[in-house]
This record gives structure tokens, sequence and C-alpha cells, in this order.
């Protein structure tokens, strides 16, 4: 018995495959789902999900969202999902140092709000393809 | 054919006219008191600019196609998302939502967003668009609201910013088709608005595609959201998300022709077992910018399509009108060649008997 992991983005299906385990990286902190879960809703943080097919873990970065268990299928709704192949490693690092510095510099509410969605973005991003170097 | 001979009678009332007064007006036939090589010559040009709107046409028509695929490529996740959202607001009913996205606040300052093409040649598509927004800016600015202006596409952008009456905040471009990158950098950008309390709601003006020859301008509510996910247009009609049109672009006997189906998403409630991993209302705090960001990319696909549509019609109305001005310029030509041939059989037979 394996999972289905179906990870949806609002232009297309972005990933529909067989997977053993699955990490989400939820509101709450980190959550692994193994087969034969109970139901379950919870809402994803901007982040990285890491899907495990026999020993094989494939990271995906996730822009928020929320997952779906039942009956041995994960539906996962986000709003944008990038996998490594899709990364430039050096653009991501560049990408996460300026959000950093962004983020330090800003001012006013609306200022942070907008740096910070950038900042997780682009943490996420760096996060999917250090992963891979490993 | 009797409509012919009586815009043909019109051309020769405009010929005659132009002969008592000398002044050409913008518009007219210039060709008429000209020579055949002249009227020769203006037929091949309108030729050449048939064939250019024809292509046009084409073009759009292909782009139609294309625009309508994306739209079916997100059905899925919007079915989900709503029979999420629906389950998740049946647990929910007791208790008070209490989202950065659904606070009512006192409305003091208002975002427009509106939504234009990047392009010309498409009829009435952007000052539809453009009128409609002036129209809702004056009604706010009446009631003393502020108002702040977005800009998708470089056609909105232009017009507001030669007229400095109007506050642009942002100005977004989308090009020839809106991917969900786009939709989430405005939505960032009206998320960090209306959170950071800059401004109180935020309004979107684009145009609705109904078929291919209409479509509206359309202002709808994009925040604060309601609770439960529905959409409210500015009368408090409220769209329900769980019905969704669906339009297939076809050929019928050779015409283009467009099908809309209504479809309806099955919602149910949740199993009893379904653990909520965090509190209920933390679910909805991330289910509504997900569901906010999914209706924005859908606006600017149905944008996009009624633009491409537009652009069909504008070019298909341009290659007809060509069509009459030829068929309406070959009968001058001809006339003029045969009253050459006329003249110039008279003068011999003048010079031959005279001899």
């Amino acid at each position: 018995m394996t999972l289905q992991v179906c990870i949806m983005t609002p232009d297309r299906i972005f990933w529909n495959d067989q997977a053993d385990e699955i990490i989400l990286p939820t509101n709450t902190g980190q959550m692994g789902v193994l087969t034969n879960h109970a139901p379950l809703i919870t809402a994803l943080d901007i982040g990285v999900t890491l899907i495990r097919s026999n020993s094989n873990w494939i990271p995906v970065a996730l822009m928020g969202g929320f997952a779906l268990v039942k009956q041995n299928q994960v539906t996962i709704l986000v709003n944008e999902a990038e996998s490594a192949q899709t990364i430039g490693v050096d653009e991501a690092e560049k990408a996460f140092e300026e959000a950093k510095t962004r983020l330090e510099q800003s001012q006013g509410e609306k200022q942070r709000v907008e740096a910070t969605f950038v900042f997780k973005r682009a943490r996420a991003r760096y996060q999917v393809v250090k992963q891979l170097a490993v | 054919m009797a409509a012919l001979a009586s815009t043909f009678k019109g051309n020769v009332a405009c010929f005659q006219a132009r002969q008592q007064n000398a002044a050409p007006r913008r518009g007219q036939l210039q060709v008429m008191a000209a020579g055949i090589k002249e009227v020769r010559d203006r037929i091949g040009s309108i030729s050449n600019t048939k064939k250019i709107t024809e292509a046009m046409k084409l073009v759009a028509a292909a782009k139609v196609r294309r625009a309508q695929e994306a739209v079916v490529n997100g059905r899925p996740f919007a079915e989900n998302l709503v029979k999420v959202l629906y389950g998740v607001n049946q647990r929910l009913r007791v208790e008070d939502v209490d989202s950065p996205l659904v606070a009512q606040r006192p409305v003091k300052s208002v975002a427009l967003v509106i939504v234009t093409g990047d392009r010309g040649l498409c009829g009435g598509y952007n000052n539809f668009v453009i009128k409609k927004a002036e129209q809702r800016y004056r009604e706010l600015d009446a009631m003393g609201i502020s108002v702040r202006l977005i800009c998708v596409g470089r056609k909105g952008a232009a017009y507001f910013r030669r007229r400095p009456q109007y506050k642009i905040e942002a100005t977004f471009e989308v090009g020839q088709s809106p991917t969900i990158k786009e939709a989430q950098a405005i939505a960032d950008d009206i998320f960090a608005d209306f959170v950071s309390e800059e401004v109180d709601k935020v309004e979107m003006i684009y145009t609705k595609f109904v078929s291919l020859i209409s479509s509206s301008p359309v202002i709808q509510t994009l925040l604060p959201l309601s609770p439960s996910g529905e959409i409210c247009d500015i009368n408090g009609n409220c769209v329900d998300a769980a019905e969704d049109e669906v339009f297939k672009l076809t050929t019928r006997e050779g015409q283009l022709v467009v099908e809309a189906e209504k479809v309806r998403t099955e919602t149910g409630d949740f199993d009893a077992g379904l653990i909520f991993e965090q509190d209920p209302v933390q679910i909805v705090d991330a289910l509504l910018p997900l569901y906010m960001n999914a209706t924005l990319l859908r606006s600017l696909q149905e944008a996009l399509a009624s633009e491409l549509a537009a652009r069909m019609n504008a070019m298909n109305n341009a290659s007809d009108n060509a069509g009459e001005l030829k068929r309406n310029l070959t009968l001058i030509m001809n006339r003029k060649r045969q009253a050459k041939i006329t003249t110039e059989l008279t003068e011999i037979v003048a010079g031959a008997s005279s001899v």
C-alpha cells in the first residue's frame, strides 16, 4: 500500500505520483505522513516538502496552501510549487541573501508584510537546491 | 445587390460634392477625383490591409483556444479548493472566523484593480474597462473615499498615467498568457495593502467573458472575502463558488462558436473523524489567500479571453469592410476604364469621319 500524492497549483497539476512517505511543512512545524494515516487537514506554510519513494527523497518547494489526507490520498493545494530542476543554485542563493537584507531593512507594516513573503519564498527555493547538493 | 448599388450611388454623390468643395475630408474616399491608376493603387493597398487583418483574426482565434485550455487546466485545483472550503465552513458555521482577509472595516480607502490589455486593435475592449473604472472612481470619490489604482496591462496604465488626478499605486504587465506568478505578484501587493490597513476594500474591474461576440466589464470585490469563500459583486449578489462556467471554442459549420457549460462541483460534508491539525480558523487562514489567488488568476484568464475575442471580432469587421471597399472601388475603376475607352472610340470615329 502506498500513498497517492497529488500536488495542484491554480494553473496545473504539478505532481501526481505514488510515494511511501511525505513530510509536510505545516503551519505548526513539520509533519510526516505514512500510509494508512487517519484523515487529516492541515494548513501549509511556505516551505519544503519531502517526498520519499523507496529510499529516494525528493524535495519540492511549496508556496503556501493546505493538504488533505484521506484514504491514502494526499491532496496538496498550493499557490505554487517548484522542484530542484527548475531552480538555479547561484540564482537561488543570491535571491535568498537579497530577500534577507530587504526584510532586515524594511520599514512600515506594508513593506514588512511584502518582504516577509519574498523572504519565505526565497528561503524555500534555496533549501530545495541545497538539499539536492548534499 | 441593392445595398451595394446604393453605396455606389452614395460614392458618386460624394464624388460630385468633392468637385464643388475641393477640401478633402478625412474618412472619405479620396480616389474619386483620381485617375484609373490611383484607384488601382488604392485597391492594391486595401487588399494588403485586408490580408493583415485576416491574419490577425486567425492569430487571435488560435490564442483564444490556448486561453481556454488554461482555464480548463485550472479546473481540478478550483474544484478541490471549493470542496475543502465548503467542508471547513460546515464545521465552522458556529464559530466566528477572524482571518485578516475577511476583516470588514469601515471603508475609507479603496484599491481598484483595473485589468486591461497590452495592445489595441481590439475594438472597444480597453475603452469599456477604462470607462467603467472612471465611473467607479467618480462614484467612490463622491462618497469621500480615497481611491488608488492598480493597473494590470499596458493600455490602462498608459491612460491613467496621463491623467494626474488618478493616484496609481502599482502597475503590472501580464503579457500574452497570465500565469500564477503574475497573479501571485498582484495578490501579494493587494494582500499587503489590505492587511496593513492602507486600504479597506479591494475591487477589481475586468472583462467577463460571455461569448465570442459579447463580453462585459464587471466590478468584483476581491477583499474582504466573505468567510464562506463567496465572491460578491458590488451589489452584494454573491457568485456561488461551487458553480462555474467553462467555455469551449469549437467550430460548427465552418464558423467559430463558443459553448458555455455550467459545471457544478459536488460539495459534501467531511468525515466526522477528520482531524484538524491546526485550529480550523488557521486552516481557513491558509485557504483564503489560495482562494483569492485562484480567483485573481481566473479573472486574468477571462480578461485575456475577452480581449482576444474582441480582437477577433474587430479584425473580422475590418476584413469585411476592406472587402466592401474593394468591391466599390473595383466598380468605380471599371466605370472609369469604360468611360476612357468610349472617349477614345469617339475620338477615333470622329477623327476618321473628318478625314
